[in-house]
């Protein structure tokens, strides 16, 4: 266990020095959440009915999205991973007597928290402050935070889950693309980063629910405005951990076949 | 012009060499571009207008802006990449050579994957149209034609000054991508419905108020101002700033080596 977490460590560590990247991250998903937030803006003026959230509920949604995008998103791939596979350093992997699963785990885990550590408070101090409707809303009460704050852990759990079967893929595919990019945005679509889940036609949303992409974030940003009841978060989160011990299990049978029949590319 | 033909047709019989890897990304590239769809689509269950435009009247806006935007990427991937070129020192090589500049920076480099947004786009534009009813004239036929063809124009001045940036700075940086991406994602909506100072800079500074508003305004018959039809043409206008700059930037170029 002690190796693992120094795995994690050491790419926190390493991750957190990409300062100058991050700021003009922060910049991009602050007009990129200003944006959408103005289209929701211009929808809600225009009057809808049954409407499954409030404007300021969806505000807050979109800006919890934007501020923890880096820990939540599935999109981000670690370019070291691709890259020791495709040249081939995936050897000096094997030659560690230590579980390769569980060491890529911790890495992906490390980066994104050091990504998310880089870009969560400017975000969050900016858009406090901003007048309404653009403002980041107050939780619906302090257990909803709590909550919030515990599957917003086992969403990040969750997400790395799901983010380490993509090198696990490219060991049979050696290209990152094509197959992988095509898991990665029907993902996206259904984590509900690009439309929040309770907007999707009811037939989608029944669907989604057996999947696990809604559980990274669309749980705990919907628990933290108050759109899911507390004891429907506590059913949630069991849910959550389900997925997780399903997908860690899944991926080490499938990092387990593919190593197997791994091909060293080069020396 | 020949020159840009043979060329492309030489990136073409390139990419499709790797076939399986081209139709992998070609489907990849539907989908990717279904996302954008789909908030639209699913905002629309919800609510029934944006201000007065239907779901088909944005899907027309959104269809234009995307025909552009992809056309570029499809045939002016050169530029769009310009940041490439100057990395790579191999700009130097273009400059050596006795033709335009700019035609040959298009030459360098094309993706026809992204060919399949392109025909998405058209696809989208055809099914708005489809379910509009729209009093065809030949003065909205030509003010279609107009707002397609403008289109292409602005993401190609966009394109042209983000690639002047490269000049100074080498690498093309995310800054860029708010006004590429930032500013199409906000034109796919009519731009009316945004606030004030939004649609000010929308006229003024990126003009995509004249791609698809006002003259998607006279085209559906919301508004009968005729000079609405022709505004897609100041949108000429816009351009000579982006050459100007390409121009002024290459001046001041100085290489990476290689």
């Amino acid at each position: 266990m002690k190796a693992y977490i120094s795995y994690f460590k050491l790419k926190f560590i390493s991750s957190l020095q990409y300062r100058s990247a991050a700021w003009a991250g922060v910049a991009t998903q602050f007009f990129f959440g200003f944006v959408y937030i103005m289209v929701y803006v211009a929808f809600y003026e225009s009057g809808g009915k049954n409407l499954p959230m409030n404007l300021s509920q969806v505000v807050t949604y979109l800006w919890l999205n934007q501020a923890l995008l880096a820990l939540v998103n599935q999109f981000t791939r670690d370019p070291e991973l691709f890259k020791l596979i495709r040249e081939g350093g995936i050897s000096y992997e094997l030659a560690r007597p230590k579980n390769i699963y569980f060491m890529w785990y911790f890495k992906v885990i490390g980066q994104r928290l050091a990504n998310v550590t880089l870009r969560v408070v400017p975000l969050l101090v900016v858009t406090i402050i901003l007048p309404f409707p653009f403002h980041l809303g107050a939780p619906e009460s302090i257990y909803h935070f709590l909550f919030f704050l515990l599957s917003l852990g086992l969403g990040a759990l969750l997400v790395t889950a799901l983010t380490v079967f993509y090198p696990i893929v490219a060991l049979r595919t050696l290209n990152e693309k094509g197959i992988v990019n095509i898991m990665i945005t029907i993902a996206d679509i259904l984590s509900g980063i690009v439309v929040p889940i309770p907007f999707f036609p009811k037939p989608l949303q029944v669907i989604s629910s057996f999947l696990p992409f809604q559980y990274i974030s669309d749980l705990p940003f919907r628990l933290y405005v108050g759109n899911v009841s507390l004891t429907d978060g506590v059913f949630g989160m069991c849910i959550q951990i389900i997925w997780i011990i399903i997908l860690i299990i899944l991926g080490n049978c499938l990092m387990k076949k593919n190593i197997k029949r791994v091909v060293v590319q080069g020396g | 012009m020949k020159i840009y033909f043979e060329s492309l047709a030489m990136h073409l019989k390139g990419e499709l060499e790797y076939r399986v890897n081209f139709i992998l990304s070609f489907l990849s590239q539907i989908l990717v571009f279904f996302t954008y769809y789909f908030i639209i689509l699913a905002l629309f269950t919800k609510f029934d207008h944006i201000k007065g435009f239907t779901l088909y009247e944005v899907l027309l806006c959104f269809s234009i802006i995307q025909f552009g935007f992809s056309f570029n990427e499809v045939f002016a991937r050169g530029i769009d990449h310009f940041d490439n070129l100057i990395i790579r020192g191999e700009f130097d090589r273009l400059l050596l050579r006795p033709r335009n500049i700019i035609l040959q920076v298009l030459c360098s480099d094309s993706d026809f994957v992204k060919s399949s947004r392109l025909i998405q786009a058209i696809i989208v534009l055809i099914i708005a149209l489809c379910h509009l009813s729209i009093e065809w004239s030949l003065l909205r036929v030509l003010t279609l034609l107009l707002m397609l063809v403008s289109s292409c124009a602005i993401f190609f001045g966009i394109f042209l000054a983000a690639a002047a940036y490269c000049f100074f700075t080498v690498q093309g940086l995310e800054v860029r991508n708010v006004f590429t991406d930032g500013g199409k994602h906000m034109a796919q909506y009519p731009i009316g419905i945004f606030k004030k100072g939004f649609v000010w800079f929308f006229i003024f500074v990126i003009p995509y108020a004249f791609v698809n508003y006002y003259p998607l305004l006279y085209f559906i018959g919301k508004k009968e101002t005729i000079y609405y039809a022709f505004s897609p043409l100041l949108v000429g206008l816009f351009l000579i700033p982006c050459i100007l700059l390409f121009y002024w930037g290459m001046k001041r170029y100085t290489s990476v080596g290689s």
